[in-house]
């Protein structure tokens, strides 16, 4: 039976592109067939010749075109190819350049028209909404929760003692209360307010627990509306109070927690009992466990509500390693109208708020319009013609007599737009073209629409050169969603943005609850944003590869020998006599890179083959249960995995796989250090061929790093998927030279991540012209259901 | 000129309903299972006794045995006259749940539940601070049998309706209760409770509306396109074609008439006559659709303020129930306001008489029996003895037409007997079962 984690192994090596590979490229022998046969008809590549000048290309089967060769081919000669050798050429033919794949695959690389992925979509409803009702706070270093202490049971200011800033809520205040020099036991109340900040996007459960009147609002429009925690009525026994709300990450929600230790009701104390007083504010985020809302994911600033959309949304097309929008689906278009829906129906409930226009205005309508105009004109992130604004305004304003149903309309119409799902449509004049610029920084950098900024920029005309872009870029990523997005791209770099689930033998490995998992994660995430945003100095790629430190609380700590207090915080702790080496030895990768009772050299070795160091791995010839350790028990590892891999079918790959996994020996499955595994000390001795160059070999960990660290193969990986992250297009199609060009700006610049964006956006901002010769013929307004021509 | 809004305002709110109705399809099981509602209307603060009951009990439409004539109707009750066929009142039915929590807060939070609150930290005008019931209200228990059955269960199992129902959750304004600690919010809102009604039509609606225009943009987007980039915006164009077929068959699967409301009508104290009547029209149009067979209908709230400044009584109705019944202009306040909650419940009563049981016989009002009901007997006195329980219509098996009358007896046996009505039998005790003694009251 194949283990589940062999399985994902297997999943992992068959999702491998196979345009090249470490496998020795022998000819097909349909080449020679063709060159033999048909090339002299057919052509080169089988584009044709002026005797045939149809280029060879179908979309029948192998197995239809080689009856096809078999019964026809060649003319002059059908007898000439037949049986064995008409599949042999058949499958060269149509693996080459025949069928759609092959075609697809030929294709010159070039900017599409894409619709938005699912993550731009939601960002860009989302700063659509927020843009009318203020800007985000800015990013500082404060955290915590603005506290404000009050006599009495309610939050009169006349009675406010002080406020302080609580890095978190999780108070005692025992039967005495907080301070009983200045409250009365029985009678104080407290609210404290500010942002909670998420980094996961998804639904996440609030938890309040107190004895008391508590109420919780999270990003509520002016604290408007039903709490989403409402125990203002306590009765009978219940301290625990639960809500879930669906959030973005990557930007600050308001949020406000009010508690009383009173009774309510009619103002009369007489009743009242000096009793026990506590109040925790606690949450379970996506992939996360219950825990106290952590200092980090709060700020004292107030934010804006953002509308969230909650329609759910099929996974976006990541075949070729990056999200983007290159097919649309009937479930597709099935979310996006229900989302357009559901946003529609909330600016109409908001309207007044967000076009600040009050309930009784006698031109309530005229302004609802010149909303609607702005609406449209920052979804479509360009200045509105007056034709298209007679569509999606104008008339939803002429034929509805009632001024909120022509809003909503309106608003549906926008969202429903080729104009707002689709980037970026021809421009029609050169004006157009900052906008369309100030648009690809905007869903480059932030997975969203222009901000003000942006839009002030475009109209102005200075977007027009690669230094205004540089400069609007730089100021871009200050801003929480950009480092949002970088630190999902991390993640996905990791290959760990699912959250793998981890599960460790308990005889071998007791304590690894699932609050040590996701304690981990959280550690991964504090290396990942001290790298992406250190307090000084360039965030630089290689410090990814090189710290030293592992962030720890008081939960992780004993498990790496370190002493800390149980209720520690996260804070770097340089770990084993700086045997560490950032990402490659974080403990939360090598838990994920392991099996539940062993490490998984050929994980980690695929891992750094594949994703760090950026080569192709074709899938193995047949699905391989790994050897369970019991039947080897004198065996290390390493041994263990070398005796399996030994078979030559096999080390065609596993000879550059296995020995950059067996520099990583030296952790065990939970990512602590060893010197043994079982009985016998680790050998710990690795090696690497680079596409240039001559192999090298390294001892461990900290040898690994140093080379991954300075390898260009590793920065031409890094920069390529950071560029397909941020541009969600090919970057062959700015030129074969793109890369290479990036690569050596990122080495001149010191490894300096943000300054890659920088720099990729200086070219990306200004697609290639599309070639000539392709005239804009007018769309066919039918479109028959039949596709054959 | 008239404006479309005023138009809408004459028209009472909405089209009307029952033109429609005869596309709905009948119902499975026909008379033999003849379907029965339940609209529970509250309004607060008491009443005003001596202008509210009737003298004596007895029949309202033919002399009674000793020979006098029938019951007179005392002026509260006046609107609801054109009913008096089909109208019980029943005096001698009290409150007498005891505990924590002031009158009005056991007054509200007891009324549908027959159950003590729970101790809490809302501290009332009077007595030990409470917090929600202890127990469901009898409308929750009506609905989770009517749910459990599949001939009898709705799209929504119950409905709760409010009309300017003060934006706090407390003991003082909610009166149903799913189970212990779970109270139920009414929806004062008519435009949000339009869209629980109809959200998905009228989302299709709006879609369907854009679609013209949609098409317009694709076409005229596309047509700038390279020849590469058309192909996924003509896919796109396709799938919004197949979408508009799937929206019209939609439709003609969906043939629920949809009440057009009044727009912009704010929640005002002001606006209170037009939020009763907007509430009002949904509610029939969703008792006609049949999406539930339970509601309630809840009027303000325990301690109800409303100021009804359109009957000339500008003092909020609190205030006024407090004053003594010798304060005569207080009284006559009172009993004009309670004459007003009269008068919007004889118009819930006329909208089900005028509509034509959907699948079946008669009337709707044949099939819904009408509960309008108090926190309170009396505001001044805060007393919880001699609720008044009022029922117009038909179809839970009860003798209308006339006044009964108990010697005090506890509500819980005639809250058993709004279930028995519903063939839920097997409920032999609700609440405090102290209070259920000798079981449902007999009202047949």
């Amino acid at each position: 039976m194949v283990s589940p984690k062999a399985r994902v192994l297997l999943q992992i090596l068959a999702a491998a592109v196979l345009s090249a590979g470490v496998v020795g490229a022998d000819e097909h022998p349909g080449a020679a067939i063709y060159r033999e046969h048909c090339l002299r008809c057919h052509g080169e590549q089988g584009k044709g010749t002026d005797e045939v000048p149809a280029p060879l290309v179908g979309d029948r089967s192998v197995d239809q075109l080689a009856g096809y060769v078999h019964d026809t081919m060649p003319e002059d000669d059908p007898t000439a190819v037949t049986g064995e050798a008409a599949r042999l050429v058949s499958e060269w033919i149509h693996a080459g350049f025949y069928s759609a794949l092959a075609r697809e695959r030929n294709r010159p690389a070039r900017v599409d028209l894409a619709r938005l992925t699912v993550r731009q979509h939601k960002n860009a409803i989302a700063d659509l909404v927020a843009g009318f009702r203020g800007e985000q706070p800015p990013v500082t270093a404060e955290r915590g929760l603005r506290g404000e202490y009050f006599q009495g049971r309610d939050f009169n200011g006349q009675r406010r003692v002080f406020e302080r800033i609580d890095g978190t809520v999780n108070f005692d205040f025992g039967v005495e209360g907080p301070d009983p020099e200045r409250f009365e036991p029985g009678r104080f109340a407290i609210r404290w307010h500010g942002s909670v900040v998420p980094t996961e996007t998804g639904v996440h459960e609030f938890i309040v627990r107190t004895e008391h009147a508590v109420r919780l609002l999270v990003n509520h429009p002016d604290w408007d509306g039903p709490p989403l925690i409402d125990a203002w009525v306590k009765s009978g026994d219940d301290t625990e109070y639960r809500g879930t709300i669906h959030l973005l990450g990557g930007r600050a929600y308001p949020l406000r927690l009010e508690f009383s230790k009173a009774s309510q009701g009619v103002d009369n104390p007489v009743h009242e009992r000096p009793r026990h007083a506590s109040i925790e504010l606690l949450w379970r985020p996506p992939h996360g466990v219950v825990e106290t809302v952590p200092e980090r994911a709060l700020i004292p600033a107030r934010s804006p509500a953002t509308f969230v959309v909650t329609s759910p949304f099929p996974p976006d097309d990541r075949s070729i390693g990056y999200e983007r929008g290159s097919t649309v689906s009937k479930e597709w278009l099935s979310s996006v109208e229900a989302a357009a829906a559901e946003t529609a129906a909330w600016v109409r409930s908001q309207a007044g708020r967000l076009a600040g226009v009050k309930p009784d205005a006698p031109d309530r309508g005229e302004q609802f319009r010149v909303f609607a105009a702005a609406f449209a004109e920052r979804a479509f992130r360009r200045p509105l013609d007056p034709q298209v604004r007679a569509l999606i305004v104008d008339r939803p304003f002429a034929e509805t007599p009632d001024v909120d149903s022509a809003l909503e309309r309106s608003v549906l119409l926008t969202l429903s737009s080729p104009r707002f799902l689709f980037r970026e449509p021809p421009a029609s004049s050169p004006e157009i073209l900052p906008w369309d610029t100030a648009a690809r920084l905007a869903f480059a950098v932030w997975d969203s629409l222009p901000d003000a900024a942006l839009r002030d920029a475009a109209a102005g005309g200075r977007l027009s050169t690669p230094d205004e872009v540089a400069k609007q870029v730089r100021r871009m990523l200050a801003d929480r969603r950009a480092r949002g997005k970088l630190r999902e791209f991390l993640l996905a770099w990791l290959r760990v943005e699912q959250a793998p689930e981890i599960a460790k033998d308990p005889s071998r490995y007791p304590g690894i609850s699932p609050e040590v998992v996701a304690d981990l994660r959280t550690s991964l995430g504090f290396l990942l944003d001290e790298c992406l945003a250190p307090a000084e100095g360039p965030a630089d790629f290689r410090r990814l590869f090189q710290t030293e430190e592992v962030w720890l609380n008081g939960r992780l700590a004993p498990l790496f020998g370190v002493d800390l207090p149980a209720e520690a915080g996260f804070r770097p702790v340089r770990l084993d006599d700086g045997a560490r080496a950032g990402v490659l030895t974080h403990p939360y990768m090598m838990s994920v890179l392991s099996y539940g009772a062993a490490t998984s050299p050929i994980h980690r070795g695929v891992f750094l083959f594949r994703g760090v160091l950026g080569n192709v791995l074709k899938p193995p010839a047949e699905a391989v249960a790994p050897l369970a350790p019991d039947l080897h028990p004198g065996l290390s590892t390493r041994d263990r995995v070398t005796l399996q891999t030994s078979p030559v079918s096999c080390q065609v790959c596993h000879a550059a796989i296995n020995p950059l996994g067996f520099a990583l020996e030296g952790f065990d499955a939970v990512g602590r250090r060893r010197d043994t595994d079982g009985s016998a000390p680790v050998d710990v001795s690795g090696s690497y061929i680079p596409r240039e160059g001559a192999a090298v070999s390294f001892r461990g960990a900290r040898e690994l790093a140093a080379f991954v660290a300075s390898s260009r193969d590793a920065e031409e990986a890094f920069l390529q998927a950071l560029f397909h992250a941020e541009v969600r297009q090919p970057a062959r199609a700015w030129g074969g030279e793109t890369l290479e060009n990036l690569r050596q700006a990122f080495v001149t610049n010191g490894h300096d991540i943000r300054a890659a964006v920088v720099d990729i956006m200086k070219v990306a901002a200004f697609p290639p012209v599309p070639s000539e010769g392709e005239p804009a013929t007018p769309a066919t307004e039918e479109r028959s259901d039949d596709h054959t021509p | 000129m008239i404006t479309r809004r005023e138009l809408l305002r004459g028209l009472g709110v909405g089209t009307a309903v029952a033109p429609f109705l005869g596309n709905l399809p009948s119902l499975a099981g026909g008379a033999a299972t003849a379907r029965q509602r339940l609209v529970i209307v509250f309004t607060p603060d008491g009443t005003v006794r001596d202008n509210f009951w009737p003298t004596a009990a007895g029949s309202f439409t033919a002399p009674s045995e000793d020979g006098s004539g029938p019951v007179a109707l005392r002026p509260i009750l006046e609107p609801l006259a054109p009913f008096k066929d089909r109208l019980l009142t029943l005096k001698g039915i009290g409150n007498k749940i005891l505990g924590d929590g002031d009158g009005h807060m056991r007054g509200i939070g007891c009324l549908l539940t027959g159950v003590e609150l729970f101790p809490g930290n809302i501290q009332g005008g009077s007595d030990t601070p409470a917090g929600w019931s202890s127990g469901p209200s009898i409308d929750q228990e009506i609905a989770r049998f009517l749910q459990g059955r599949p001939e009898t269960a709705t799209r929504f199992g119950s409905l709760e309706f409010g009309v300017l129902v003060p934006d706090r959750a407390d003991t003082w304004t909610r009166m149903v209760y799913t189970g212990p600690n779970k109270p139920v919010a009414p929806i004062d809102d008519p435009y949000q409770m339009f869209t629980k009604l109809y959200g998905r039509a009228k989302n299709r609606e709006s879609l369907q509306s854009v679609l013209d225009e949609l098409h317009e943009d694709l076409a005229r987007v596309a047509a700038a396109l390279p020849a590469e980039d058309r192909r996924i915006l003509e896919d796109h164009a396709g799938l919004v074609r197949d979408f508009e077929r799937d929206l019209a068959r939609d439709e003609e699967i969906a043939s629920h008439p949809v009440p057009m409301l009044e727009p912009g009508v704010l929640e005002q104290n002001d606006r209170m006559p037009a939020i009763s009547r907007m509430q009002i029209e949904l509610l029939v149009a969703a008792l006609a659709a049949d999406f539930t067979r339970v509601a309630t209908l809840q009027y303000t709230n325990s301690v109800g303020q409303p100021h009804m400044k359109w009957l000339g009584v500008d003092e909020g109705q609190h205030d006024l129930s407090h004053e003594p019944n010798s304060n005569a202009d207080a009284q006559e306040k009172l009993t004009k306001i309670n004459t007003w909650y009269a008068g919007e419940v004889a118009h819930l009563a006329a909208k089900l008489a005028a509509t034509p049981e959907p699948g079946g016989d008669g009337s709707m009002l044949d099939h819904t029996t009408i509960l309008w009901t108090n926190e309170l007997g009396e505001g001044n006195s805060h007393t919880r003895e001699d609720i008044p329980w009022v029922m117009i219509g038909g179809g839970l098996g009860f003798r209308s037409g006339r006044a009964v009358e108990f010697p005090s007896v506890p509500h819980n046996r005639f809250l058993l007997s709004l279930a028995h009505g519903f063939g839920h039998t097997g409920l032999d005790r609700f609440g405090n079962p102290d209070f259920c003694g000798d079981g449902p009251l007999s009202l047949g």
